[in-house]
């Protein structure tokens, strides 16, 4: 008997939910827009909910917000988590007919992934307090990643891309100076091409000064940065978007050299430079006594290098646009765009919040606390670019900004280039196979996906 | 003794009830009991099924999901990232806990008497299960780092030279693989004391008394009485084994490539990389149905034993 009542509510439950499952297609419709009030005065105490990264940008923002709240009488919520966790709360927390955030920060990579979840930019509601934001003003080679097929989604808000850190107190010291002169017959400095990287990276590497080059190998999206960085640099793009679909474009010989060139670099790089991530390479960088010589940075983490608390490097970095490799010179982007769910209830606080946070007044205050905001007058203001050697440096970076190829299977294209760009570099296979199997499982999920 | 407990457990609600003086069935009563049970246990294994026969990519915000049926199990299977997955768990499990209980085990051995201090060290030695996964996974990261990680300043300090071990797939791997033992083995050690504290002293200081030696004590006597221990001890770990996440995305995030993507590992990526959560789903049944296959294998051996046990007594 208990058997049978078992089996029975199993079924039953069985076919609740698969009822309750099945019924997922139905979409409900968009909340109606809400009305303007015409005052600019602070209305009533309203809260929003903002999901963000993790790192010195939004905690200085963070500071900033009883300004706003003063202003407008919007309280908010920010939660940050790190980049891997927010993918996985956002696809989790926002959905088609619900969110639990008003605003999302989405991390470059990500906006086609989201899309069809997001409120396009054009859609968002007038402020009541500040301006909508100027397409405009965002720096011209950020302004695309927060748009996906021709629509505007989101607002980026940090000019986050590859800038090259040089060890300033390596390349001025007279006696390292002297004795690169004599070997290599050029002078020590901020090295501009790969063929000086790496005459430089070996001086110090074989000199036991310092390890030669910072890799980053963490995670798959930072595999993925590496190689289009690799890639570009020697000539070839990835994925291109050709004939209206997406295709695999890689030069297999301009791909091999790529990569036995990384490998010449990852012989001057730190032990364990095979998996460096983000941690890995500021301790190594910043808290190890011999540390590296020279590599590149996210500008978004420059504040933690320039901490005398923490780093023994501050006020001794170099910074410049990636050095050029043979065929080209290369800036990887990982900026962030600020976007707002479809489903938020709260469009209007939303979107004055982020109004506020790409406005001049706070992008100038961003820029004085060593971040980095997309917002191009606050970049290349002569006030700040005297006593903050990044900016200058950012702005011949995104000069020649590439990105990382855009569209929903993105994740496992990351998971391809990881797997055999690891095999690689490392020699745990022959480059060419590894390029030949990068490009053969591309093409299958490309093809999978219907591109 | 069999016959009594036989009348105890057979017609059990319904004798219970006419016991008491009631009549008709005892299923309302169950009911309440039973639904709660499903609902909190079964149904969240039932959704996570059914979520395993739809095609449901989680970048569409829930709204577009359709009926493949068998297709993401059919697609599992073509999948050489799952079976590179699967093979990297099982290896994980027969490399660590075989481990894991040789080391309980002659802690527990060690540690089966009483001497000063004896109680502290025994107390101590449980602290690693007691580290949060996620603590001990970082803490072994830095451990193992090249240049400033404890173990390689060791290794440098007493002549060897540094291993970088999160960077190569065979130490990455066994890496995991010891940090592991170190923080679950302790828990094995507290069950196989617990049942060698059960084990009657009489038939030991008998056997002692008969002139065997510690040897044979342990293999006629002490592995015998502690066998059920044993066989509890390792569904336990098999079953936590199964399930590692959190220790190894901390300290190698399945990398370098995909040298320690575990069956978990692979299952979050594929859900939260790939976006593909029937297909995730389908490894979780997958997974469940593994833990099964374990679980029912070492729990009727460990019934077969009692029942031994009773026809010995009976005799």
């Amino acid at each position: 008997m208990k058997s049978k009542i078992s089996v029975f509510l199993i079924v039953l439950l069985l076919a609740m939910s698969m009822t309750v499952f099945a019924n997922g297609d139905k979409e409900t419709a968009a909340p109606a827009a809400d009305a303007a009030p015409a005052a600019a005065q602070p209305g009533p105490a309203r809260t929003i909910n903002v999901l963000l990264w993790d790192d010195p940008y939004p905690k200085a923002l963070q500071a900033m917000l009883p300004e706003f709240t003063a202003a407008t009488g919007i309280t908010v919520n920010i939660e940050m988590l790190q980049p891997p966790q927010v993918l996985t709360k956002t696809a989790v927390a926002v959905t088609a007919t619900s969110t639990d955030y008003d605003v999302v920060g989405i991390d470059e990579g990500n906006v086609p992934v989201f899309a069809s979840l997001l409120e396009p930019f054009n859609n968002w509601p007038a402020g009541k307090f500040y301006p909508k934001t100027d397409p405009n003003s965002v720096t011209p080679k950020m302004y695309s990643i927060g748009t996906w097929n021709g629509v505007q989604l989101g607002i980026p808000i940090n000019g986050n891309l590859y800038v090259w850190m040089t060890r300033k107190d390596l390349i001025e010291n007279p006696q390292y100076k002297q004795q690169f002169k004599a070997k290599y017959g050029y002078d020590l400095g901020i090295p501009k091409t790969f063929q000086e990287l790496l005459d430089m990276g070996t001086f110090f590497h074989t000199n036991g000064i310092a390890s030669g080059f910072g890799p980053f190998n963490g995670g798959p999206a930072g595999v993925l940065s590496e190689a289009v960085f690799m890639w570009e640099s020697f000539g070839t793009k990835f994925i291109d978007y050709v004939d209206g679909t997406f295709k695999v474009v890689l030069n297999e010989d301009r791909a091999v050299e790529g990569i036995e060139f990384y490998k010449k670099l990852m012989a001057i790089s730190p032990a364990g430079a095979e998996t460096m991530a983000h941690v890995e390479r500021q301790a190594a960088f910043a808290a190890d006594p011999k540390g590296v010589f020279s590599m590149f940075i996210w500008p978004a983490q420059i504040a933690a290098y320039e901490n005398p608390d923490t780093s023994m490097v501050a006020g001794k970095i170099a910074y410049s646009a990636p050095p050029a490799g043979p065929r080209g010179q290369a800036a990887v982007t990982g900026a962030w765009a600020l976007a707002i769910p479809s489903a938020s209830k709260n469009k209007d606080a939303a979107a004055e919040f982020i109004y506020w946070w790409s406005s001049k007044s706070v992008a100038d205050r961003l820029v004085q606390a060593n971040t980095i905001p997309a917002r191009t007058e606050s970049l290349t203001n002569p006030a700040f670019t005297a006593s903050k050697p990044q900016l200058p440096a950012l702005a011949a970076s995104m000069q020649v900004a590439a990105s990382r190829p855009r569209f929903k299977e993105i994740g496992q294209v990351q998971d391809v280039v990881k797997n055999y760009w690891i095999k690689g570099i490392t020699g745990a296979m022959p480059t060419r196979d590894a390029i030949r199997a990068i490009v053969k499982e591309t093409n299958e999920i490309l093809q999978k996906a219907g591109y | 003794m069999k016959s009594s407990r036989r009348q105890a457990t057979k017609p059990s609600g319904v004798v219970a009830l006419q016991r008491a003086g009631g009549r008709g069935s005892p299923v309302p009563f169950l009911l309440p009991a039973l639904l709660i049970v499903f609902a909190v246990l079964i149904f969240p294994i039932l959704f996570s099924f059914v979520v395993s026969l739809f095609d449901w990519p989680l970048s569409a915000g829930g709204g577009e999901r359709s009926f493949v049926g068998l297709g993401n199990y059919s697609e599992l299977f073509r999948d050489p990232g799952f079976w590179n997955s699967l093979l990297l768990q099982l290896g994980f499990i027969f490399i660590a806990i075989p481990l894991e209980l040789v080391l309980g085990l002659g802690a527990a051995l060690l540690l089966n008497r009483e001497f000063r201090g004896g109680r502290v060290i025994r107390a101590l030695m449980l602290l690693p299960v007691f580290f949060l996964p996620v603590v001990s996974g970082m803490t072994w990261r830095f451990m193992l780092q090249p240049r400033y990680g404890a173990l390689n300043n060791l290794l440098v300090n007493i002549g060897l030279p540094e291993i970088t071990w999160l960077a190569n797939a065979g130490t990455a791997y066994a890496a995991i693989i010891m940090q592991d033992i170190w923080r679950m083995w302790p828990f094995v050690f507290m069950l196989l004391y617990a049942g060698l504290a059960g084990i009657p002293t009489e038939l030991l200081e008998a056997a002692e008394i008969d002139g065997a030696n510690f040897s044979k004590r342990l293999f006629k006597i002490i592995l015998p009485l502690l066998y059920p221990t044993i066989l509890t001890a390792l569904l336990l770990r098999i079953i936590d084994a199964l399930r590692i996440f959190s220790e190894v995305y901390v300290m190698t995030e399945g990398g370098p490539g995909m040298a320690t993507t575990l069956f978990s590992l692979y299952t979050h990526r594929i859900a939260f990389g790939h976006m593909k959560v029937g297909l995730s789903s389908a490894m979780a049944i997958f997974l469940l149905i593994i833990s099964i296959v374990f679980a029912i294998t070492l729990v009727r051996k460990n019934m077969s034993l009692e029942q031994l046990e009773e026809r010995g007594g009976g005799q």
